[in-house]
């Protein structure tokens, strides 16, 4: 299947998915409830889009396309009620966080649609391990090159959203020391990790997908787990590295940040990307997964270290007008709380276990936080 | 003598070691439950088949299945949330349905087989509930999960509470017209209710409370849980209560004050399995086959019209409680088995002088086609329902 043709879209507009943890309330471990939630929410008007995952303890949300952070926040509150009110009718509790804390990979049953069944025998058990739960968001791009120009003008921004959202310092019972664990899962895909540096969308296409297809290594772009890829059919970029939050709010609050991030880099007030930005991406990468917003970013250009932290508060600073021009400032008053003070949910999560004493604890806390029925982390 | 003596010792051990044997091949070869092949071997070794099984009824086997049924009861009162009524007001109309639905029903059917009037109504307070001990095993044995495999569980608990209330009412009523006196009769039944849910409940405070000012994680809970078991069924058996009531309330309260069991711990170990090994062997082998066939006319008529009943009512508000028809189909379905829960329901009440068991012939019938046909029938259910995951208990 060759490439679709770049489909372009709306500057600047958001769609966010979130693939979210259904639990039994009783004893906390991943609930096999996909398909009976799906049949539940089948018979009434769905506020989004809302689709079977790979196994059947997840389940993913999309919201609709949106210009603004008020909008794309209001349709992800309507969207948790709907799924909190199913699945209290059916006794599944529903999370986020990036990771289940304990569950067992090899207990997870595969969904049983065309596509997962061929994923399942082609990974193995990755297929099982990769139950992990992450956020994406689509930022829409008025023309294929304006896309391959942002996707790689964000490398060096990429670990701010791993540090932000990281959710998963939990898997299968212990704490991996790691604030996002759930990308350790990702990167043991073959076709994870960074996008080949071409900012041509004529050569992306003819230099490089084609090959890959005709080598018989791809199908098509779902086959490619980067960080940020294209989506052709909807004229977006897809930032995939966010665990999901335990809140909605945070969700919004994190593709608010994105959203003003990338007016301000198609500004162009920053220097244009290049191939040796990606030099210190990896280690980068690392340190945001495993410290969090205490982690060192290495500055691809200047060399210079500082904390993620420091990083995302001094960007705040910089693309601050951009959030006032497209009305997001309080997503970025969110963002600027978790990095200033609050920490991200990863902290919150490991504070859980100290209170509670027990990764089902962790589990109890994550509910609760996903209902909004508990204090605000602070 | 002597020789004999020896040979009592190790009639036990020997078939539980004979029945584990069936199970496992039951299970590999054919993919049956294993607690199905249990009652096979029990039924098949006990005195009154000529076997070589002695009346169990009075040796410690009974009281070492009581346990093991109390342990039983108590898992399941620990996967019950009782929230669940209170967001699912539907939940609760099915139970209500079916539990009496079953109960008025049979007992129609008891009345057309000419069964006197009291022991009609025990066989329909009886025929109320499902035996959780089944339910319990298969799920844990398929590892199965969904809404037929939690609407089950939450069914049998609901069902077993309404079957033991409706059972002592019956008996205080049996006492009242057989002479026993009003208040022998108000107190064999309603307040052993009361008093035992009440020791159940307790339990369910204290031992939670305990463990949290002992403090040191999830580990040790399975055990002060199994030991807490056996203390609250030892009690209320000492003071003719009713262990199935207080460790069913025990577990419940015990969820509710949410101190965490970890899935690892489910069936209670090695213990738990075990235990119910035993349980199995013992239920059948109270079973004379000469009742059985004699009550075997009333036993199908019975069978059949529980299944049918349970089936409309929980088919028959699918829809309404968030379910799809097919489900409730498999839901009602899976509700079939009732031996353990009967036999010792009936068993615990011999103190009160009424030997039902000997009355109720009919229900011996329905006891042995039951536990061993109604595993499969639950399991058959799970698994047409996509709820098993097919692994082995690792």
């Amino acid at each position: 299947m060759p490439l679709e043709p770049f489909k372009a879209s709306g500057s600047l507009t958001l769609g966010v998915e979130l693939e979210l943890q259904l639990v039994n309330p009783t004893d906390f471990d991943l609930s096999a409830a996909a398909s009976d939630m799906l049949h539940l929410l089948a018979r009434a008007p769905f506020p989004g889009d809302v689709k079977p995952e790979i196994t059947e303890s997840m389940i993913e949300v999309a919201t609709g396309v949106h210009r603004e952070y008020g909008a794309l926040l209001a349709q992800l509150r309507v969207i948790r009620d709907a799924l909190v009110a199913a699945g209290d009718r059916i006794n599944v509790a529903v999370c986020g966080g990036g990771t289940h804390p304990f569950q067992r990979w090899f207990r997870q049953r595969i969904h049983s649609a065309q596509r997962f069944r061929e994923l399942s025998s082609l990974y193995g058990y990755l297929a099982k391990q990769f139950t992990v739960f992450g956020q994406h968001v689509h930022v829409g791009c008025e023309s294929a090159d304006e896309a391959l120009f942002l996707l790689h003008a964000l490398n060096r921004y990429v670990p701010h959203f791993i540090a932000l959202s990281a959710s998963s310092p939990y898997s299968q019972g212990v704490d991996t020391l790691f604030d996002s664990a759930r990308l350790n899962s990702v990167f043991a895909f073959p076709l994870s990790g960074r996008a080949p540096f071409l900012l041509d969308w004529k050569e992306f296409e003819e230099n490089y997908f084609a090959r890959m297809e005709a080598s018989g290594v791809v199908k098509s772009m779902k086959d490619f787990y980067w960080d940020i890829r294209p989506k052709p059919e909807f004229g977006t970029i897809e930032l995939r590295v966010c665990d999901t939050p335990l809140t909605v709010e945070r969700a919004a609050a994190l593709a608010g940040y994105l959203q003003a991030l990338c007016r301000h880099l198609l500004s162009r007030a920053e220097p244009p990307p290049v191939e040796e930005d990606y030099f210190v991406y990896n280690y980068n990468r690392f340190q945001a997964c495993r410290f969090g917003l205490e982690g060192i970013l290495v500055h691809p250009r200047t060399h210079e270290s500082s904390t993620l932290r420091e990083d995302i508060l001094a960007t705040l600073r910089r693309i601050q007008p951009h959030a006032a021009t497209l009305g997001s400032e309080e997503a970025l008053v969110e963002i600027h709380r978790v990095a200033a003070h609050a920490g991200n949910d990863a902290g919150d999560l490991r504070r859980r276990h100290a209170e509670a004493g027990s990764v089902e604890g962790v589990v109890d806390a994550a509910v609760r936080r996903f209902r909004s029925i508990e204090r605000k982390s602070s | 003598m002597s020789d004999l003596a020896a040979l009592g010792e190790i009639v036990w051990p020997s078939s539980l070691a004979l029945a584990w044997l069936a199970g496992e091949i039951g299970h590999r070869w054919l993919g049956l439950p294993r607690i199905s092949s249990y009652g096979v071997v029990g039924f098949l070794l006990a005195s009154a088949q000529g076997g070589f099984l002695p009346d169990p009824r009075d040796g410690p086997a009974a009281w070492l299945a009581d346990v093991a049924f109390g342990l039983i009861l108590f898992e399941l009162g620990y996967r019950i949330n009782l929230n669940w009524l209170r967001t699912n007001p539907w939940l609760a109309v099915t139970s209500l349905v079916e539990a009496g639905g079953s109960f008025v029903a049979v007992f129609f059917v008891a009345q057309r087989f000419s069964v006197a009037p009291v022991p009609a109504l025990l066989l329909a307070a009886l025929a109320m509930s499902t035996s959780p001990a089944a339910v319990v095993r298969v799920t844990n044995e398929l590892h199965s999960s969904g809404q037929v495999t939690e609407r089950t569980l939450h069914l049998s608990a609901f069902n077993c509470v309404l079957a033991v209330i409706a059972f002592k009412i019956v008996v205080g009523y049996g006492l009242l017209v057989s002479d026993g006196g009003i208040l022998r009769a108000l107190w064999s039944s309603l307040a052993v209710l009361a008093v035992s849910a009440g020791l159940g409940a307790a339990f369910g405070v204290a031992v939670p409370g305990l463990l949290r000012m002992l403090g040191g994680g999830e580990r040790n809970a399975t055990l002060a849980f199994a030991a807490a078991v056996i203390v609250a069924t030892a009690l209320s058996h000492a003071l003719q209560f009713s262990p199935l009531l207080a460790t069913l309330a025990f577990g419940i309260v015990a969820r509710h004050r949410r101190v965490v069991l970890s899935p690892a711990q489910r069936n209670f170990g090695a213990l738990g399995d075990l235990l119910t090994l035993l349980l199995f062997v013992f239920v059948a082998a109270t079973i004379d086959w000469r009742h059985a066939v004699e009550g075997a006319g009333l036993a199908l008529a019975v069978i059949a019209v529980r299944v049918v009943v349970k089936t409309s009512a929980t088919t028959l508000f699918a829809r309404a409680s968030g379910l799809s028809w097919r489900k409730g189909v498999l839901t009602g379905l899976a509700l079939t088995p009732l031996s353990v829960f009967a036999i010792l329901l009936l068993e615990q009440s011999r103190y009160l002088g009424l030997d039902l068991l000997d009355e109720l012939k009919a229900i011996m019938g329905m006891v042995l086609l039951l536990e061993v046909i109604a595993p499969i029938i639950t399991q058959r259910a799970l698994i047409r329902a996509g709820e098993a995951t097919g692994r082995e208990e690792d």
